[in-house]
């Protein structure tokens, strides 16, 4: 426990330490942006709808005055940082709203699709890189092996656009948007409390199983589509562990002392294989996110995707963007140090210390 | 063994370089195979009524068949595939080149910068690339709009990045102004968040390569170390990097594709034909009645990213007949 306990501590330093050097990065790039584009990022709300030249340029002036704009970048950078970490992520004009409400708003949207697709494509595709791992050259593996050449190519698009021609407008089993519409009616009424802001698990909090089975009926196309690359990507590097593990001396000594086929590949060579896996998964959290973000997009979820896709839109809408940007980087390396520790958590010599 | 046997040796091999050549192929003869219509020349061609909304199965005019509007599919998917190429080519290169360079310059430098440097590209790897395309394009646009300031004249306030077209009419612009409006933000993007795999890499292969004996002979004979660094350690060490490039040629244009349906980026050909035969996906009739407005470019996609694929486990049968075969190792 106790090693546990300073690894956790350990990830969440350089967890810190990332998050530093990316905003310091990200602040430096802002920099080159002009004074006045940089003041825009701070301009206050409720503009009235009609500015002269002049009244705008002294916004910009008071804007500029009042967050250090002129100073060195080290101090423009602290003072950045603290209206960050203080939750002034400055007002967006093209969504109306303060970005750090926006964000909030529109984070558990994007936190349920995450959420439900690392639950999904992890045991699965540790499972197919056992299965397929254990039996090479087989007839499974080599239409495993062509499986995933397609579903790495696959264009996601394409995949949620025949989905929902079979699933949704010929069967009607699953539907697009994030809830049906008796659904939203009740969600939005006062009496259901939202706790999470995870439709699936409020419904069941507020005693409304329905709810949760409406979201996960809306869940299941767009998280399939998302699952489906990443667990072949998974299942490939698991499968290539399990092959190089089958050489090592003690896959044959205890081959040698007549253990059983499945006793060799899931108690003696699944453990070791977890870890070179699972480091796949944690470098590839990034095109997750990214994915995650696309998919909303096409299945109409009104998650943190509507901030990117607004802050490139007609205006220039700097808060909107750096939000944006800030929120994700926040959340991938927020997934890739739990992710590191659940690795970590197969490791028979972090697991030994916890005796 | 012989690269070249080695290479030549699993029907794969032979399938990914038969798939990358087609599209070679089709890249190079472009012109040959479709050609441009001379009164409006580009990659969408309009074969018969441009007012016409319905999409039309394969004709003599089109070979496979017309999206809304009299789009033709084929020429499209011809000169899509220099389009995928180039794109897919100068990411990949580039990518590798800084990836390849920081990597080995920093196992060279050792000690705080060596860990300095692989700290910054555990950074970078926490951004999603839809995070670097926002934040490219943010850069662009605002740089585009402070020159439409200085150099047309506009307002201060809330320049809409529809103005932003009317610099084409300036004359006399500076050379960072001109090079911004041509290059494709999308592209820049994935350039600079895709170099860390490469990074990582080399930084390890060099590393461990110089503990090995004929390193230390090379320095006990007196080798300067830029010799040793380019002469005997890259060469050694530049192959897993060289087969990821090869891999990422197909991905980075499969990525190109899905931002373009998203709406970001200069169209990709492949991109643009999937975003305008969207609609007729989904038809009464089931999903093969208007077949022609996504299996194609889709398919294309699909067998682009199997070609690279298939080719990068070539090449590392090929240049690294040691590790086992890659057929085990993919």
């Amino acid at each position: 426990m106790l090693i546990f306990l300073r690894l956790l501590s350990k990830r969440l330093l350089s967890l810190l330490v990332t998050l530093l050097v990316t905003t310091a990065v990200l602040y430096g790039i802002a920099m080159l942006a002009p004074l006045g584009a940089r003041a825009a990022l701070f301009l206050p709300k409720n503009l009235p709808a009609h500015m002269t030249d002049q009244q705008y340029m002294q916004l910009i002036m008071l804007a500029i005055q009042k967050n250090h704009l002129r100073a060195s970048y080290p101090v423009q950078y602290f003072y950045w940082l603290k209206n960050l970490v203080q939750g002034n992520w400055g007002y967006s004009y093209t969504l109306q709203q303060d970005v750090f409400q926006a964000i909030l708003q529109r984070a558990p949207v994007t936190a349920e699709l995450t959420l439900y697709s690392i639950l999904l494509f992890l045991p699965l595709g540790l499972l197919a890189g056992v299965m397929t791992g254990s039996r090479q050259n087989s007839a499974v593996d080599h239409s495993f092996r062509l499986a995933a050449y397609i579903a790495t190519s696959l264009p996601p698009f394409i995949l949620a656009l025949i989905l929902l021609a079979f699933f949704y407008v010929d069967l009607y089993w699953f539907a697009p948007e994030r809830l049906g519409d008796a659904a939203t009616l009740i969600v939005n009424s006062a009496q259901f409390h939202s706790y999470t802001g995870l439709l699936t698990v409020d419904g069941l909090l507020n005693g409304q199983p329905g709810i949760s089975l409406d979201a996960l009926r809306h869940l299941a196309m767009p998280v399939f589509t998302l699952t489906l690359p990443h667990w072949a990507t998974l299942a490939r590097v698991t499968r290539a562990a399990m092959i190089q593990e089958q050489s090592q001396d003690y896959t044959v000594a205890a081959k040698a002392r007549g253990l059983s086929h499945r006793q060799i590949t899931w108690r003696h060579m699944l453990p070791n294989a977890v870890a070179p896996a699972l480091t796949s998964s944690v470098l590839s959290v990034a095109s997750l996110l990214s994915g995650v973000f696309v998919v909303e997009i096409i299945f109409g979820f009104h998650g943190i995707s509507e901030v990117a896709v607004s802050s490139m839109q007609s205006t220039i809408d700097p808060a909107a963007a750096l939000g944006f940007i800030v929120y994700s980087v926040f959340v991938v390396s927020l997934l890739m140090a739990i992710l590191d520790l659940i690795q970590s958590a197969f490791n028979p010599r972090v697991r030994g210390g916890a005796n | 063994m012989n690269p070249l046997r080695s290479f030549f040796s699993r029907w794969q091999n032979w399938l990914g370089l038969v798939i990358v050549l087609f599209f070679v192929f089709a890249a190079v003869a472009a012109p040959l195979l479709s050609p441009m219509d001379p009164k409006a020349p580009g990659t969408i061609k309009i074969v018969g009524n441009p007012n016409d909304f319905l999409p039309h199965p394969p004709s003599a005019e089109a070979p496979l068949g017309t999206l809304s509007n009299g789009i033709s599919v084929y020429h499209s998917l011809v000169w899509g595939a220099r389009n995928a190429l180039l794109f897919g080519f100068i990411v990949a290169m580039l990518s590798m080149c800084i990836g390849v360079l920081i990597g080995t310059f920093s196992a060279y430098s050792g000690g705080f910068l060596n860990s300095f440097l692989m700290r910054v590209s555990d950074a970078f790897l926490s951004f999603p690339i839809i995070a670097g395309i926002v934040l490219v394009n943010q850069v662009f646009t605002t740089l585009l709009a402070h020159a439409l300031v200085i150099y047309a004249g506009a307002g201060q306030g809330g320049v809409s990045t529809q103005a932003l077209s009317l610099l084409q009419f300036q004359k006399n612009l500076p050379l960072w102004v001109i090079v911004l409006q041509k290059i494709d933000p999308v592209m820049v993007a994935f350039i600079l968040f895709s170099w860390m795999p490469y990074a990582r890499m080399m930084n390890t292969m060099v590393l461990q390569l110089s503990q090995t004996e004929y390193v230390v002979a090379a320095r006990a004979l007196g080798a300067k170390r830029s010799r040793i660094l380019f002469r005997h350690l890259m060469p050694n060490a530049i192959t897993p990097a060289v087969v990821l490039a090869a891999k990422d040629v197909g991905g980075m244009v499969l990525l190109q594709a899905i931002f373009t349906f998203v709406g970001l980026g200069n169209d990709s050909p492949w991109g643009m034909l999937l975003v305008k035969g969207r609609d007729w996906i989904i038809s009464p009739g089931g999903i093969l009645t208007f077949w022609w407005v996504f299996v194609p470019a889709t398919l294309a996609l699909i067998l682009f990213g199997i070609g690279w694929n298939l080719l990068g486990d070539g090449i590392n049968d090929a240049l690294n007949p040691r590790s086992g075969t890659s057929y085990q190792n993919d």
